[in-house]
C-alpha cells in the first residue's frame, strides 16, 4: 500500500515538473488581442460599434453634453439644486479645474477619438462594399466630438482671434505606443475647425442616407450646419440643413405631429429624431434623465427645476408648455421624465430653424422661406402662424423649441447673447466671458506640460 | 522504487552497525517542553566520546550506544538533559526552555526553526494569545501585537476588507497586502465580491501560529509574491494522549467607539435661513427688512425647503427634532461565540477537530456576520519512515451587507438628513424624498435585503517519506475553494427599486486554487560542529475564478425577490480569470559551533501574469548570524545573559497587478444591443515583476537572565521597477499605462521588548512591547515625471518624489478672512499670501494618511487564579481626510445636517473662526483643501481581558481538567484628537494603495464587551 502511495506521490512530483511550464501562458477570457481586434472587415466593423459605445457614454452624448450646455446658460430661467458639485460649479460659472465631470468628459472624447482613428488607420481592410460608410461613420464620430470639446474647452468662434486663441489639441493618428509625440500642445480654434470641417464634410460625402441608428449623412449635414452657425458662415449652414432636411425627408423622417410630447421619452428614434443616443434597460445610460427628472421616475432628487422666468417666455397656448409638471414638488421638464429613454442629439426640428435663420439672415429661401420654416415649427405647438418675422422672434422660437436640450450655450455664444446669473442679477456673462469657458483639466495639465490652461484659470 | 531505496539506505546503515555490534541502537524524539513542537537539530552527544548526532526535522534521532553510556542532549535556547542508556532503546525526551525567546520553535517556509538559530527576521504569535479576541477575522486580532505590521480596518462595517502593511507599501500600483500562506497554500486573499473579505472564512480559534516574514531572508523563498511580506499560518494538530475536550462560549454586547455631533432641529433651521439670507444681502436685496424682496429671494427658498423637509411637522416650531445618526446604528450589536473542538490521538495518528459558531451583530442597521465552521486535521504514521496527513476544513459564512461608504443607502448618509424631518408620516410610513433631503435609508431596513453567504474549503493532504535520518522528501496538495453568492433585492420603495418597481440582482463566484509543493529537506551533522540544513524543491499553483451576474427589474410583488420573478432582466454577465505560478526554491541553513549562523535562500518564479520576455525571475537572499553570548567571554554571564547579531540581505518580488496586465487589449462594449470591441490596455510584453532590496540588521538580547529580552532591527527597503500606472495624456486616447518604471524606499525601525517584571508563586506580571517605524518615500517615477496628483476632485491622494505614499496634495486652508467670512486659501507654499480665489491657490503637500510610527504594549498579569492582559495599541502621526466634510462641515452650503462645530461660523466682522459665513450654494470653503485634514493619531486600549480559572478542587468535582470564565473587551477606550467618528479609517470604496486614510460616511469601529466561559475535560 504505502509503496504505492509513494510511487503515486513521485509520480504526480515528476508530471508536475514536466507539465506546468504550459500553464504559464493564460490568455485573457474577456479582451482579445489589439492585432486581432483590427485584422478583418468584421472585427474593425466590431470596434465601430465600440466607439458608438463610447460616443453614448454618460460623459458624451449620453447627457453630460447636453448637462453643461443647460448648466452654463442656466439665465436664472432654471435651477441646479442637486448635490453634485461637479455640474454646479458649471452652473454657477466657478469651474474648477479638477471637476471631475469636465475631466471624464476630456478622456472620454479623446478616447472615442482614438477608436475612430484606430478605424480609419484600418480602412483598406474593411470590405469595399461597407469602406465608405464605416470611414464616414468614424469621420463624423472624430468631426463632431472636436466640435463639443472645441466649443466647451475653448473660447467661442465669435470671440475671434480664431488663429490665436486656443481650442484643443488635434490627434488624428491611432496611439500604439506612447512617445514623446503623445505629449501635444492645443491647436487654434481656427485649426480645430478646420479639421471638424474636413471631417464632417468627407463624411456627409460618404454616409449613406440610411444606417439604423448610426450616422446617416444627413446627420453629418445637420452636424455641419451648426459647425458653420459657430462660425457664422450662415450661407453654409442654411446649404447644411437645408441638405439634411431633404436627406432626412427621402428617408422618411418628418416632425412629430401626434403631440409635442410624443417627440420625448422614446424606444426607439421617432421620424423626428436624425440621430439620438439609443437608451434601453441593458445599455445606454441616459444622464439628462438622472439629474433632470425625480427619485419615483428612478433619478435623483430633482436636481433641476424650471424657474417662472423660463415658463414666462412661452406664449399661453403653446402646446410646448405642457412638458412642464410639478414632480417631486417642484416644477420640472418632462422632455427627461422617463428611464432608459433615449438622448436626443439632433432633432429635424433644429434643422428647420437653423434653415429659417440662415436664410433670414441671408435674406435667401432656400428650401423654404423663413416664415414657412417656423409656422412649420409654431403649427406643430398649436401655435398661430406668424406674418412677419424678425432675427429675435427666430431665435425665441429656437430657443423655446430646443430648450432643455443642452443648445441654449452655443446659440448664445454665437449670437453674442448674454447669461444672466442665477443669484446676483446684476452679474452678466458675455459670450466671450472666460468663465464660460472649461477650464483644461488639472489631471491633463498635470500629465501634459505642453498644454496652456484657458484664461481665468490658475495653473 | 521506494523498496530500492531502502533497502540502499539499510545497506548503508548495515555498515555503520556491524562495525559497532556490541552497541544497540537507539530511537527517539525530542520536543521543546514548551509546547511540544520537535525539535530540529538537537545536538545528542555520548558522554565522554566524540559520537553523537542531532535530531531531525521532526525531532527524532537515530544513535548507537552501549547501555553503559549516558547520552547528552543539548539545544540552545534548553536546558540540557542526560540520560543513561541502559536496557532502553527509545527515548523521547522533553527539553525545557532556557532562554524563552531562544527556543521557540518558528515556523518558516517549508519548514521550521527556533528562535536561536533564525537569522531573519519572523514576528511570531501564537493562536493562543489572540484567543476568544471578539473581532470576525483574525487580521484584526492581530492588531497591535507585532512589530511592523500595521493592521487597520477600513471600518466599523463587519466581514469588509482589513488593511494590512508589513514595513510600508512598496507598490503604487501593484498590491500592497501580504502573501497568506494556511498550512503551505497560499489562500484567496482578494477577488471576492464587493467588498467581502475572503479572510473572515477562517476560523481563528483553530490557528496555532502566525509568523510574519518581514525581511528578505525569511521571505526571499517566497519570491516573487513576498515584498509585501508573508503571513504564515498553521493550524493546530492533535498531540497523542488523552482526548483532549474544550467547549467555550462567549456573549458580548457592541457600540460604536465614537459618535459624531451634529446640528439639532433649531440650530440646524437657524443656519439654513442664515445661509440663504447672506447670499440674498450679497446679492443686494434684503427680504427680511423689506419684505417686497421676498419673493424669488434665497431666503423663500430656504424656508420653503424647511416647510418641505418638515413633513407633517412645523419646523417654525420646532415640532420635530430626529438624531438620524442614532437611526443608524443597531441597538442589538454584540457577539456571540461558540465552539468545541477535541484534540488527541496515539503514537501512529493524531487529530484534531473543532466546529465553531461565530456571530457579530454588527453596530450598523442591517450588518451582520455569521461563521459556522468545522475542521478536522490529521496525521497518520504508516511507518516510521512514512507519515501521511490531511488538513480538512469547511466554512460557511454569511453577511448581511450594507452599501459602500458613498450610497446614499449607507446608514451613515442618514446624518445627511434634515433633524427637521420626522422619521415617519402620520401614517407611520418612512419618508423619503422629497419631504426627505436625500434618500431615507431606514427604508431599505423594511423593503431590502443583501446576503452575501460564502462556502469555504481548504483542504490540503500531505506525504512525507523519511529516506533516512538526514533526507526526506514531503509532497503536498491543497485546494482551496471559495463559492460566495450574493443576493441582493432592493424593494419597489427603495432608491434602486423604486422606479423600476424593484431590483434584483445574483452575483456567484468561484475560486478555485490549488497548489502543490514538493520538497527535500536534509538535514547533516559534521564533526558536531557543522550543523546543516537545506531544503530543495518546487511549487506550482494555479487559480481560476468564475463569476457569473444576473440582474433584473420589474417585480410583480415586493414578496417575490428571486430573479425568477423579474420581468425584465436587464444585465447577465459571466467572466473568467486565473493566474498561475511555477517556482524552485531552495534554503540552506548552516549553524557552526552553535553560534555562527547562515542562510541561504532563493526562489526561481515564472507567472502567467507577465510577458514572456519577462516571465521568469530569480529572487535570493542571505542572512549571518552570530551568538555573541554563546561565546566563552559571555557564557554565563548574567547581566548580558543573551546576544545574538544577525544581517541579512535579499531580493523579493511583487506580482499583485492583475492578471493578462502585459497584453495590448480589446475588450467588448456594446451599443444599442450589438456587440462592439473598444481598446481597452496598451500592450507592455517586458512588464515584469517589482523587485525589492532589502537590508536587515537586527540585535537580539537579554538581560538579567532573560528577565528582559529585546529586539531591535533596522531595516531599509527599496523597491525599483515599480509595477507603475503611468498617468499620460488622455488625448492618446489612454489614461495610463503599465510600467515597470520608478523607485519606492521603506527604511524603518522596530523594536521589541519583553519584560518579566515579576514572578513569584502567585503573581506574576509580564510586559510586551513593540514599537515601529517605518519612513516610505517615492523616490522616482517615469521619466520626467515628478507626481501623480490626486485623480478624485474630492480627494487628496497623490503621490509625489520625495512624499509618502498618498500624501495630501491640495489647496492649504487659511481660515476666514474676519472682514467678509470668505474662505482663505493661502496662495502658495510661503504660506505669507492667501486669497478666496481656491483655483488661483497653488496646491502643496498638506498631510500624510501614513503613520509615522505605530505601536503595542501588551501587559500580562496573574495572581493565583485570577489572570489579566490589557493590550494598549497605537498610531501616530498620520492625517485623516474627511471627504464628507464638504457636505457636512460647509458651513451650510446645501440641505445636509452640519456637524456641530458648524455653529461657530463667521457671522459678524471681525469674527475670528475657523468656519467660513454660510453661503447657500456657493461653496464658501466647501472644497477639497486641508480644511477637512485632522490628525488621526490614536492610542487605543484594544483588548482587554479577566480570566478566573476554577481551582483544581472544584475541577475534580466537576470532572473537568480547566475552566475558565472570562470579561473580553475590545477597543474600550480610545483617545485621539480626530474631529469625526472613528480614526482606525479607510472608506471602503476608494481604499488602495494611494487613496488612504479618508473618512466619507465610514462607520466608526466597534466596541466590544462580552464574558465568556471556557472548559476543558
Amino acid at each position: 500500500m504505502k509503496k504505492h502511495i509513494t510511487l503515486l506521490g513521485l509520480i504526480v512530483g515528476i508530471f508536475f515538473f514536466y507539465s506546468c511550464e504550459d500553464q504559464l501562458e493564460l490568455l485573457p477570457p474577456q479582451s482579445v488581442d489589439q492585432t486581432i481586434a483590427l485584422s478583418s472587415d468584421a472585427n474593425i466593423k466590431r470596434v465601430l460599434i465600440g466607439a458608438y459605445a463610447k460616443l453614448r457614454t454618460v460623459e458624451l452624448y449620453g447627457g453630460w453634453i447636453q448637462l453643461y450646455g443647460e448648466m452654463l446658460g442656466s439665465n436664472n430661467e432654471i435651477r441646479w439644486e442637486g448635490t453634485y458639485n461637479q455640474p454646479r460649479e458649471v452652473y454657477n460659472k466657478a469651474i474648477f479645474t479638477n471637476n471631475s465631470f469636465i475631466t471624464d468628459t476630456w478622456i472620454s472624447a479623446y478616447n472615442a477619438i482614438n477608436i475612430a482613428n484606430n478605424i480609419l488607420s484600418v480602412i483598406d481592410v474593411v470590405d469595399e462594399e461597407d469602406r465608405d460608410r464605416v470611414r464616414g461613420e468614424a469621420l463624423f464620430i472624430r468631426g463632431a466630438l472636436y466640435f463639443e470639446l472645441v466649443k466647451f474647452y475653448g473660447l467661442p468662434y465669435s470671440a475671434g482671434s480664431t488663429t490665436e486663441n486656443l481650442g484643443v489639441p488635434l490627434v488624428l493618428t491611432p496611439t500604439t505606443t506612447i512617445s514623446e509625440e503623445d505629449f501635444v500642445v492645443r491647436n487654434t480654434v481656427a485649426e480645430v475647425y478646420q479639421q471638424i470641417l474636413a471631417d464632417l464634410t468627407l463624411a456627409e460625402s460618404l454616409l449613406p442616407p440610411t444606417n439604423g441608428v448610426f450616422a446617416k449623412n444627413h446627420v453629418a449635414s445637420a452636424m455641419l450646419s451648426r459647425v458653420y452657425l459657430q462660425m457664422e458662415r450662415f450661407g453654409d449652414a442654411r446649404d447644411a440643413a437645408n441638405r439634411a432636411i431633404i436627406s432626412a425627408t427621402e428617408a422618411g423622417k418628418s416632425l412629430v405631429t401626434s403631440g409635442f410630447m410624443n417627440a420625448f421619452n422614446n424606444d426607439a428614434d421617432t421620424s423626428e429624431d436624425l440621430f439620438s443616443i439609443q437608451v434601453n434597460t441593458q445599455d445606454g445610460t441616459n444622464d439628462m434623465h438622472l439629474f433632470y427628472s425625480t427619485p419615483d421616475e428612478g433619478a435623483r432628487g430633482g436636481d433641476i427645476t424650471i424657474l417662472q422666468n423660463h415658463i414666462a417666455l412661452y406664449e399661453a397656448e403653446d402646446q410646448r408648455l405642457t412638458q412642464f409638471s410639478i414632480r417631486a414638488e417642484d416644477l420640472r421638464t418632462d422632455k427627461w421624465r422617463q428611464q432608459f429613454k433615449n438622448v436626443k442629439v439632433v432633432r429635424l426640428a433644429e434643422m428647420y430653424l437653423t434653415r429659417a435663420e440662415a436664410n433670414f439672415r441671408e435674406g435667401t429661401s432656400t428650401g423654404a422661406t423663413p416664415l414657412e420654416d417656423i409656422n412649420r415649427i409654431r403649427a406643430r405647438v398649436d401655435l398661430p402662424a406668424k406674418t412677419t418675422l424678425s432675427l429675435q422672434e427666430i431665435l425665441l422660437e429656437r430657443k423655446l423649441e430646443l430648450a432643455h436640450e443642452g443648445h441654449i450655450i452655443h446659440d448664445v455664444k454665437r449670437t453674442r447673447g448674454t447669461i444672466r446669473d442665477n443669484i446676483n442679477a446684476e452679474i452678466i456673462y458675455s459670450h466671450d466671458d472666460p468663465r464660460m469657458v472649461f477650464p483644461i483639466p488639472q489631471r491633463e495639465m498635470d500629465v501634459n506640460e505642453n498644454l496652456i490652461q484657458n484664461p481665468g484659470y490658475a495653473g | 522504487m521506494s523498496k530500492y531505496l531502502l533497502i540502499l539506505f539499510g545497506l548503508l546503515f548495515f555498515c555503520a552497525w556491524a562495525a559497532n555490534a556490541q552497541n544497540r541502537q537507539i530511537t527517539g524524539t525530542v520536543v521543546s517542553g514548551e509546547d511540544d513542537f520537535p525539535l530540529p537539530g538537537v545536538n545528542i552527544r555520548i558522554d565522554g566520546t566524540v559520537r553523537g548526532t542531532i535530531t531531525d526535522i521532526d525531532g527524532s534521532f537515530t544513535i548507537q550506544a552501549a547501555p553503559t553510556e549516558t547520552l547528552l542532549f543539548s539545544y540552545i535556547g534548553f536546558m540540557s538533559q542526560e540520560a543513561l542508556v541502559g536496557d532502553r532503546t527509545t527515548f523521547d525526551i522533553t527539553l525545557q526552555v532556557d532562554a524563552r525567546s531562544l527556543g521557540e520553535v518558528i515556523v518558516v517556509g517549508y519548514g521550521s526553526i527556533t528562535k536561536g538559530d533564525l537569522t531573519g527576521n519572523v514576528a511570531s504569535l501564537k493562536g493562543g494569545d489572540i484567543q476568544n479576541v471578539p473581532v470576525p477575522t483574525f487580521q484584526e486580532a492581530l492588531q497591535g501585537r507585532m512589530a511592523g505590521v500595521f493592521v487597520e480596518s477600513s471600518s466599523g462595517k463587519v466581514g469588509e476588507g482589513v488593511k494590512i502593511r508589513v514595513r510600508g507599501a512598496t507598490s503604487i500600483s501593484g498590491g500592497n497586502e501580504p502573501l497568506y500562506v494556511i498550512d503551505g497554500i497560499p489562500m484567496t486573499s482578494d477577488g471576492t465580491i464587493g467588498y467581502s473579505n475572503p479572510l473572515s472564512d477562517i476560523n481563528f480559534a483553530d490557528i496555532e501560529s502566525f509568523e510574519v516574514l518581514k525581511d528578505a531572508s525569511a521571505a526571499a523563498i517566497y519570491g516573487a509574491r513576498a515584498s509585501n511580506g508573508v503571513v504564515l499560518i498553521t493550524t493546530k494538530s492533535g498531540t497523542a494522549g488523552k482526548t483532549k475536550f474544550n467547549v467555550g462560549i462567549q456573549r458580548g454586547v457592541s457600540s460604536p467607539t465614537r459618535k459624531n455631533e451634529f446640528l439639532n432641529a433649531g440650530q440646524y433651521v437657524e443656519l439654513m435661513r442664515e445661509s440663504g439670507y447672506n447670499v440674498d444681502l450679497s446679492a443686494g436685496i434684503d427680504p427680511i427688512n423689506n419684505p417686497a424682496d421676498y419673493e424669488e429671494s434665497q431666503l423663500e427658498f430656504v424656508e420653503n425647503r424647511l416647510t418641505r423637509h418638515a413633513g407633517h411637522s412645523n419646523w417654525r416650531e420646532g415640532e420635530t427634532d430626529t438624531d438620524w445618526q442614532d437611526q443608524a446604528f443597531n441597538p442589538g450589536a454584540g457577539v456571540l461565540n461558540v465552539n468545541f473542538s477535541a484534540s488527541g490521538g496515539d503514537e501512529k495518528t493524531r487529530f484534531y477537530f473543532s466546529s465553531a459558531l461565530d456571530q457579530q451583530d454588527g453596530i450598523m442597521i442591517r450588518n451582520k456576520f455569521q461563521r459556522i465552521s468545522g475542521r478536522l486535521n490529521l496525521d497518520h504514521k504508516v511507518s516510521d519512515n512514512f507519515t501521511i496527513g490531511a488538513n480538512f476544513s469547511l466554512s460557511r459564512t454569511t453577511t448581511t451587507k450594507l452599501a459602500d461608504d458613498n450610497q446614499f443607502n449607507n446608514p451613515i448618509q442618514l446624518v445627511a438628513l434634515a433633524p427637521i424631518t420626522p422619521i415617519r408620516d402620520l401614517d407611520g410610513n418612512l419618508y423619503d424624498r422629497p419631504t426627505t433631503t436625500y434618500y431615507n435609508n431606514l427604508i431599505d431596513s423594511e423593503n431590502a435585503e443583501w446576503l452575501t453567504t460564502n462556502f469555504r474549503n481548504i483542504t490540503s493532504i500531505f506525504g512525507e517519506y523519511k529516506f533516512n535520518n538526514d533526507l526526506r522528501f514531503r509532497s503536498d496538495f491543497a485546494v482551496d475553494v471559495l463559492n460566495q453568492n450574493d443576493d441582493r433585492y432592493f424593494g419597489s420603495r427603495t432608491n434602486s427599486g423604486l422606479a423600476v418597481s424593484g431590483f434584483g440582482s445574483s452575483r456567484w463566484l468561484r475560486t478555485f486554487n490549488y497548489n502543490t509543493n514538493n520538497y527535500f529537506t536534509y538535514t547533516k551533522n559534521f564533526a558536531l560542529r557543522h550543523n546543516f540544513e537545506a531544503v530543495a524543491g518546487m511549487a506550482f499553483q494555479r487559480s481560476d475564478t468564475d463569476y457569473t451576474r444576473v440582474d433584473g427589474q420589474e417585480f410583480p410583488l415586493d414578496d417575490l425577490r428571486k430573479l425568477q420573478a423579474a420581468a425584465n432582466i436587464v444585465l447577465g454577465e459571466s467572466t473568467l480569470n486565473n493566474f498561475s505560478f511555477l517556482s524552485y526554491f531552495s534554503r540552506i541553513n548552516y549553524k557552526l559551533d552553535d553560534k555562527y549562523l547562515m542562510t541561504l535562500s532563493g526562489r526561481y518564479d515564472a507567472s502567467s501574469r507577465f510577458g514572456p520576455n519577462k516571465r521568469y525571475g530569480f529572487f535570493p537572499a542571505a542572512s549571518v548570524g552570530w551568538l555573541v553570548s554563546e561565546e566563552e567571554f559571555l557564557k554565563g554571564n548574567n547581566t548580558l545573559s543573551l546576544l545574538k547579531v544577525r544581517g541579512s540581505y535579499g531580493s523579493t518580488g511583487n506580482a499583485e497587478i492583475g492578471n493578462y496586465a502585459h497584453y495590448g487589449l480589446y475588450g467588448s462594449a456594446s451599443y444599442n444591443l450589438q456587440p462592439g470591441l473598444q481598446p481597452t490596455q496598451i500592450a507592455n510584453p517586458n512588464l515584469t515583476w517589482e523587485r525589492t532590496n532589502q537590508l536587515n540588521l537586527g540585535i537580539e538580547f537579554g538581560l538579567f537572565d532573560d528577565k528582559i529580552t529585546g529586539e531591535i532591527d533596522v531595516y531599509d527597503k527599496i523597491t525599483n521597477d515599480l509595477l507603475l500606472e503611468v498617468p499620460i495624456p488622455s488625448t492618446s486616447g489612454f489614461i495610463t499605462q503599465f510600467q515597470n518604471i520608478g523607485r519606492m524606499q521603506n527604511t524603518g525601525f522596530e523594536l521589541v521588548l519583553n519584560s518579566t517584571n515579576y514572578v513569584s508563586q502567585d503573581f506574576s506580571w509580564r510586559t510586551s512591547l513593540n514599537f515601529a517605524r517605518n519612513v516610505n518615500r517615492v523616490r522616482a517615477l517615469g521619466p520626467n515625471q515628478t507626481s501623480i496628483p490626486p485623480s478624485n476632485s474630492r480627494f487628496l491622494n497623490g503621490v509625489f518624489i520625495g512624499e509618502s505614499i498618498g500624501a495630501f496634495y491640495g489647496q492649504k486652508y487659511a481660515g476666514v478672512d474676519p472682514a467678509n467670512g470668505d474662505a482663505l486659501y493661502y496662495l502658495d507654499e510661503t504660506l505669507t499670501e492667501t486669497t478666496n480665489d481656491f483655483d488661483e491657490a497653488q496646491r502643496m503637500i498638506v498631510g500624510d494618511p501614513n503613520p509615522a510610527f505605530i505601536a503595542g504594549i501588551n501587559n500580562i498579569i496573574t495572581y493565583k487564579n485570577i489572570d489579566a492582559s490589557f493590550l494598549f495599541q497605537g498610531v501616530f502621526g498620520n492625517d485623516i481626510y474627511q471627504g464628507g466634510g464638504g457636505f457636512y462641515s460647509a458651513n451650510g452650503d446645501w440641505f445636509d445636517n452640519s456637524t456641530a462645530d458648524q455653529f461657530n461660523r463667521w457671522r459678524n466682522p471681525g469674527d475670528i473662526t475657523n468656519i467660513p459665513q454660510a453661503r447657500l450654494n456657493s461653496c464658501n470653503g466647501c472644497n477639497a483643501s486641508s480644511r477637512y485634514i485632522s490628525d488621526g493619531s490614536y492610542v487605543r486600549l484594544k483588548t482587554l481581558s479577566i480570566g478566573y480559572n476554577l481551582p483544581n478542587s472544584w475541577l475534580e468535582k466537576m470532572k473537568l481538567s480547566s475552566a475558565r470564565i472570562y470579561f473580553m473587551g475590545q477597543n474600550l477606550l480610545t483617545f485621539t484628537n480626530y474631529t469625526g467618528w472613528d480614526p482606525e479609517v479607510n472608506a471602503d470604496y476608494l481604499a488602495d494603495n494611494v487613496f488612504q486614510g479618508n473618512d466619507f460616511y465610514s462607520a466608526p469601529q466597534a466596541k466590544t464587551f462580552s464574558l465568556g466561559i471556557n472548559a476543558g475535560f
